[in-house]
């Protein structure tokens, strides 16, 4: 297993490497010009130029770039380009406010997605499993942005149950981040549980018409037991895999989301960044979205390991 | 503009209590919490560049401010004179920054020659450098005559920073001034709100209401609305969209209309047809001009919350001239004669850059001038760079916003002069543009001034080659609660709320 995590975290860096040159090459690429935004509507051509001159952006971009791989390998991802604010301290702040919003969305997926897909599994056409399919497929057409609003509308502006905008750090108050994180996460998570009851009930169907499993009914096991202790555990193999990418896709939902709630995450930044073209900003978020995602594909394996030994590398 | 002109003591006087209707509490309380659509860039009131006055107003005072009726006061400054070039400045006495350093005519001349030096600010464009002539007066030297010195210096221009924060490399986050309030950046969260709390050295204590003011950083305009609805934030503010028109229809929230605004209006830059001919006759121009359904082209696009435009100022300015309401009025038949008497009875087809914001507006004029012949295709650019791309040739026209609080001079900068910002096609303006542009500079009274800039603004119309379609005002939303605090106050000109005097709502 250690060799596996090293592995991985070798081939982060080439990763790395290839995003970096890519986004940096991408986003040089575009026409705008984060100068504009920053000398405004009345700027001259004599301003444009002194500016553009000390962000270094009449550099070469083969220079600019190497100047900036030079100081990203001591782990100086820069500063901003319209503000004295360092990328790193930028994303940093706002990472636990991602990943809350995601490990509470993936939280609310695996609950309702676990469930709905073993209920309806235990009785394949049953209402319950008619009620779980349209459920599911209710879940994945909906776009979040819009259920989010929809959330908003009852859960907050009419009943006033929970904040309409904003987010809560847990250190300053675990109460309120969780009124604060509960309707985003649902918003984004009901995609996912959706996908996650799809698998779910799939396997579990396959796995409940497999031998061992009418061998431990036929030893007496109980209907609690041979579904959580033998059934579920082999169902969740598959499963497993539909989590990493769903996390993935929950990582990129959250972009719009935290725009819906007026969350100050990395979606949120992310947006900032782009329209202002701040292109520092721009690397240093592009190299922790693939850090994060890579992590939670380590994390994927590792866990398929642990429920499939013949999965484990040799 | 060689006439001494002399500013009272007692109107500062007058106007430090003025602003602000109402003195606060001996001891500040509770909190008010504003909305901003802008998300902060720079506390650097010297390198903003765009909107974000709101994140600037609880720290920063500046030399002069404006007071209800749009006249500058003094604030900081206890008066000025005006002798030719020389623009001299008194200062208030026994001012303090926050950080305890003193506020003196030293300090003031080097604001400016920041401002100067950093060339980032319009209104300064004019000041070639500063000078303290004793401790508590100083000197501006023009470049040119300069009616609007004084005005400049009511906005960011004459903002004062501390001498700690201008040799401060972070000063964009660490903001030191005289105002009521300082920035607390330990109580902030970056990108999500920033806090000020009262300022201990205040020069005017009386003046600080508040326990704690909070500028959230809301771009998302109906996540705005969903916090004014809920309570989270007591005002913000809005452009002319459909979050704003839903404020304006619902019961317990007020959508307040600022002096001030957005005009919104069609360029012909190639106006001696350079690329597109028929930019060149007047008769294709007036034609244009008359083919716009401003009162559809305000409720399609601007949610009705505009008022139609004809020339650069809005009802109130002093430099609106009645005269020219309706001046082209929408009359598709008059329009289409006006096509007829031209070179291009046929129409003729043009490129108009878009930013996706102006969309909808440039889909609505391309319908208009289709009904006179006229094709416009709408050709997008990338956002931010509508500015520059219009002040090059790329394109024969373009479409912009100029806010109606600016200055008229800065009407012959950016589009009359054959070196305007906005003529790339260096097109010479006629005699009587050019003497009206000259004569607005000899004065600094508006009086004065008043009656030029609406025989200016007569002769654009008869030009016609700045088309003015709509007027939006500056939109606050405020709960119903805010609406009621009789110490709200909103600054004329700005989407911000003067500080002094603010009470909390409860």
């Amino acid at each position: 297993m250690l060799k596996l995590i090293v592995q991985r975290l070798l081939a982060l860096l080439p990763l790395l490497f290839i995003v970096s040159v890519l986004t940096f090459s991408f986003t040089s690429l575009l026409p705008s010009d984060p100068v504009d935004l920053i000398i405004g509507d009345t700027g001259t051509e004599e301003q444009y130029e002194i500016v553009r001159e000390r962000l270094g952006l009449n550099e070469p971009i083969h220079l600019r770039y190497l100047q900036w791989l030079g100081r990203a390998v001591q782990g100086d991802l820069g500063s901003s380009f319209f503000n004295s604010v360092s990328v790193m301290g930028a994303v940093m702040q706002r990472l636990p406010v991602t990943l809350s919003l995601t490990a509470m969305s993936a939280l609310i997926a695996i609950v309702i997605g676990v469930a709905a897909g073993v209920a309806a599994a235990l009785r394949p056409r049953s209402w319950v499993d008619r009620f779980a399919t349209i459920g599911a497929t209710f879940g994945q057409a909906v776009p979040n942005f819009w259920f989010g609003l929809i959330l908003v509308a009852i859960f907050a502006v009419n009943l006033r149950w929970f904040p309409a905008t904003g987010f809560t750090p847990l250190t300053e108050s675990p109460w309120e981040w969780l009124r604060s994180v509960i309707l985003p996460s649902i918003a984004l998570g009901t995609s996912s549980s959706a996908a996650i009851a799809r698998q779910v009930r799939s396997a579990m169907v396959g796995v409940l018409q497999q031998d061992y499993i009418r061998a431990a009914r036929a030893q007496g096991l109980s209907t609690r037991r041979i579904i959580f202790r033998h059934a579920l555990t082999n169902a969740l193999v598959p499963v497993v895999a539909v989590l990493s990418f769903q996390i993935t896709v929950l990582l990129g939902g959250a972009l719009i989301v935290e725009q819906v709630f007026a969350i100050n995450g990395l979606g949120t930044l992310a947006i900032a960044a782009v329209r202002q073209q701040d292109i520092p900003l721009l690397q240093g978020l592009v190299l922790v979205m693939v850090g994060l995602v890579v992590l939670v594909q380590l994390a994927t394996d590792i866990i398929y390991g642990l429920l499939n030994p013949k999965a484990r590398p040799s | 503009m060689k006439a001494l002109i002399r500013n009272s003591i007692v109107s500062a006087v007058v106007c430090v209590g003025l602003g602000l209707g109402a003195t606060a509490n001996a001891e500040p309380s509770g909190t008010f919490k504003y909305a901003e659509q802008v998300k902060l860039i720079t506390m650097d009131p010297q390198q903003q560049s765009g909107s974000g006055v709101p994140y600037l107003r609880p720290v920063y005072e500046s030399l002069f401010e404006k007071a209800p009726d749009g006249k500058a006061v003094p604030l900081l400054a206890t008066g000025y004179e005006i002798d030719g070039l020389n623009v001299k400045i008194m200062l208030r006495q026994g001012i303090s920054f926050s950080n305890g350093e003193a506020f003196n005519a030293e300090v003031a001349a080097a604001n400016i020659n920041r401002g100067v030096q950093l060339a980032i600010i319009e209104g300064l464009k004019t000041v070639e450098s500063a000078e303290a002539i004793d401790d508590y007066t100083f000197v501006i030297k023009l470049k040119e005559p300069d009616p609007a010195i004084i005005d400049s210096l009511c906005y960011t221009g004459g903002m004062m920073l501390a001498p700690a924060a201008m040799a401060d490399p972070t000063i964009d986050r660490n903001p030191i001034g005289t105002g009521p309030y300082v920035h607390s950046k330990d109580q902030s969260r970056e990108g999500e709100v920033q806090v000020y709390t009262p300022n201990p050295t205040y020069w005017d204590k009386e003046m600080i209401g508040l326990s704690r003011y909070e500028v959230w950083e809301i771009p998302d305009d109906t996540a705005r609305l969903n916090a004014l609805k809920t309570g989270q934030i007591d005002a913000g503010n809005w452009l002319a969209n459909p979050q704003a028109a839903i404020i304006d229809r619902t019961a317990g929230l007020k959508l307040v209309r600022n002096t001030g605004g957005l005009n919104y209006h069609v360029i012909i830059s190639d106006r001696e047809g350079t690329v597109v001919p028929a930019f060149a006759d007047r008769n294709v121009r007036l034609a244009m001009a008359h083919s716009i359904d401003r009162a559809a082209f305000g409720k399609a696009v601007l949610f009705g919350l505009s008022e139609d435009s004809y020339q650069p100022y809005a009802k109130g300015s002093w430099a609106y001239n009645p005269d020219l309401e309706g001046v082209y009025a929408y009359d598709v038949d008059k329009a289409k004669e006006y096509m007829a008497k031209s070179a291009f009875p046929d129409g003729f087809t043009f490129d108009m850059p878009s930013i996706p914001i102006y969309q909808s507006r440039l889909e609505a004029l391309a319908g208009f001038f289709k009904e006179i012949g006229i094709t416009m295709n709408i050709a997008p650019v990338e956002p931010g760079t509508l500015a520059r791309r219009s002040r090059t040739t790329d394109f024969p026209a373009t479409n912009l916003v100029w806010n109606t609080n600016t200055d008229p001079k800065f009407l012959s900068l950016r589009y009359i002069y054959e070196d305007a910002a906005y003529n790339p096609f260096k097109t010479k303006p006629s005699e009587e543009l050019l003497s009206l542009a000259e004569a607005g500079l000899q004065s600094v009274e508006t009086d004065v001034r008043g009656p030029i800039y609406q025989k200016l603004a007569a002769k654009l119309a008869e030009e016609a080659f700045l088309i003015f379609v709509a007027n939006s005002p500056i939109l606050i939303g405020a709960s119903e609660k805010t609406d009621a605090n009789p110490t709200v106050v909103y600054r004329y000109g700005e989407d911000s709320i003067n500080l002094r005097g603010l009470k909390a709502n409860d």
